[in-house]
């Protein structure tokens, strides 16, 4: 019968002819459930309200995708790489990268089209500086070298494949469990202080699902725990990840002193909701064309928009949080179908 | 802590344990009813409530799954803090999930409330023909350390309500008001009218919850 490949060809394909699933006209009483994929083949359930939401959100994403067309067309195409100021730059040229860079910014902000991602993330993350210090080979490699070998951490791994994301239908097949697991294996053995954390599984599998291939993916991985984020977010005893929940304490205080105080008083601490969110990148928390706007910026501005989306979050429920008393619904604030709906870009880039 | 009023008590649960024991498992089929084969595995910790009706009194139970790899280890107290029961699971195909439990069990008798009603849950019962751990030695162990015991299956529901119904009845129904680091429940007989604000709830668990 089918393969695998062909399945996920056969999605792809679905996925092309129809540009907008559009939920039909039966399901128009908003109680009824609609199931679609989204644009990474994650399926979403929701009522016919959510599904407008994502068709908009998908026509915006056209729509960004014509703006970064006509830059291309009029800059070059890799534009955006000169956008880093040096001295050994002309002043002419210099003040037309300083305006590049400040385009690039904006435009970052509202979002990279998905089939430029790959390209846009591999050079402005450092990924592609980093592949370029070791030998072409190195990934390739390193995937022989560890082939075979069992450690603490591969079992670890090895258990947690089946449960990435379960049901996607690339991810969840053996071809894609294998590449996860290649991706997972090679940096537990590259960093040997991370090996393997519980966490990593949902991003690697994320920047597989984006990236394309194996090796790019691999490396933005590594240019994040390296680079991007801050130190010891998954090492050992998650030391990064306890300094990244106290900064966003005090940022909550500071930003959102009433929700701040409303939670402390019922001796609610913030990092049961938000431990999930760093350490995931939001990856489980939002949809997934929500959750690579943020890691664009990410990936750009730094693991600082991490604290930004948390905050945003937190504002879009200021009333909600205001109003409860009672810990289940403090928590369900935090649900993806509530997240989803609402309007967290307004919020995310305004501090 | 559990928090009386009225009749309606309200208590926080956490379940603690090694990675793929089937803390997640226990708690979707008890709150669902349901089982999946690959449960997604957690990250911190995940919320749920439940609530149960105990001879003359319901209990409604909010429960902390949380994540199982020894590094968030750390995070730990901030879910125990303050929680009237725990669950600790171990997988009795395991020996090395139970002797993370015993370690839990340590963790628990130390630094959390001492009222804490315990349970030892050792979970994947259907899985007898590859047992590790004996249902005798978990007993010995839980009768030592004064935690009630049951073998259970998330897959086919053997024992998942009973356990939390014995800790329901366990529960000491009038709680001592001082408790400074406990978290604070407010107990709300009228909450069907806040119902608005949650009117999510856990519907869309499955797949929506991990896209």
């Amino acid at each position: 019968m089918f393969g695998t490949q062909s399945k996920r060809d056969l999605s792809l394909e679905i996925q092309s002819q129809i540009p907008i699933l559009r939920p039909s006209i039966h399901a128009r009483r908003a109680n009824i459930t609609v199931k679609f994929q989204d644009l990474y083949g994650f399926t979403v359930e929701g009522n016919v309200d959510d599904a407008n939401i994502l068709n908009e959100v998908r026509e915006k994403v056209r729509e960004q995708g014509r703006v970064w067309w006509a830059f291309e067309a009029s800059k070059g195409a890799n534009w955006y790489l000169q956008t880093h100021v040096t001295s050994a730059l002309k002043s002419s040229l210099k003040f037309s990268a300083l305006v590049n860079a400040i385009t690039l910014k904006k435009l970052i902000r509202k979002g990279i089209p998905p089939v430029l991602r790959p390209k846009v993330w591999f050079s402005l993350s450092g990924a592609a500086k980093k592949k370029s210090t070791v030998p072409d080979s190195y990934y390739n490699d390193l995937i022989i070298a560890v082939e075979g070998k069992l450690t603490p951490a591969t079992k670890q791994i090895d258990h947690d494949l089946p449960r990435t994301f379960p049901g996607h239908p690339w991810l969840d097949t053996p071809e894609g469990h294998a590449s996860l697991r290649r991706v997972l294996v090679g940096y537990s053995f590259r960093d040997s202080d991370v090996g393997y954390c519980q966490g990593l599984n949902y991003v690697a599998a994320l920047l597989l699902l984006v990236m394309k291939t194996e090796e790019d993916a691999f490396w933005m991985l590594a240019v994040l725990l390296e680079n991007v984020l801050v130190n010891d977010c998954y090492s050992s005893n998650l030391s990064g990840c306890h300094v990244e929940q106290r900064v966003f304490k005090d940022l909550l205080k500071k930003k959102c002193p009433r929700v701040h105080a409303h939670l402390e008083a019922l001796d609610f601490d913030v990092s049961l909701v938000a431990t999930e969110w760093f350490l995931c990148l939001f990856s489980k928390s939002l949809p997934s064309e929500t959750t690579l706007r943020v890691w664009d910026v990410l990936f750009y501005e730094g693991a600082k928009v991490l604290l930004n989306m948390a905050l945003a979050i937190f504002k879009v429920f200021v009333k909600q949080l205001i109003l409860t008393s009672q810990v289940d619904a403090i928590r369900t604030c935090f649900h993806t179908p509530q997240l989803s709906s609402k309007p967290i870009k307004m919020h995310a880039w305004g501090y | 802590m559990a928090t009386n009023g009225h009749n309606n008590l309200n208590a926080k649960l956490v379940l603690l344990g090694d990675m793929g024991a089937g803390k997640s498992s226990l708690v979707l089929r008890f709150v669902k009813g349901q089982f999946l084969e690959f449960q997604e595995s957690t990250i911190g910790a995940a919320f749920f409530s439940q609530t149960l009706a105990v001879n003359d009194a319901t209990v409604k139970f909010e429960i902390w799954d949380t994540a199982g790899q020894e590094r968030y280890h750390s995070l730990a107290p901030m879910y125990y803090r303050g929680a009237a029961a725990a669950i600790i699971v171990y997988d009795i195909t395991s020996a090395d999930s139970f002797t993370r439990a015993k370690k839990w069990v340590q963790e628990l008798q130390k630094q959390g409330n001492p009222n804490m009603v315990m349970a030892l849950a050792g979970n994947k019962a259907d899985l007898e023909e590859k047992r590790k751990v004996t249902a005798d030695e978990a007993r010995v162990y839980a009768d030592e350390n004064g935690l009630f015991f049951m073998e259970t299956s998330a897959k086919t529901a053997a024992n998942v309500n009973d356990i939390f119904h014995e800790i329901a009845k366990r529960l000491p129904r009038a709680q001592p008001t001082q408790n400074p680091a406990g978290m604070v429940l407010v107990d709300r007989p009228a909450e069907g009218a806040r119902a608005a604000s949650c009117s999510y709830g856990f519907q869309n668990l499955g797949t929506l919850y991990s896209v």
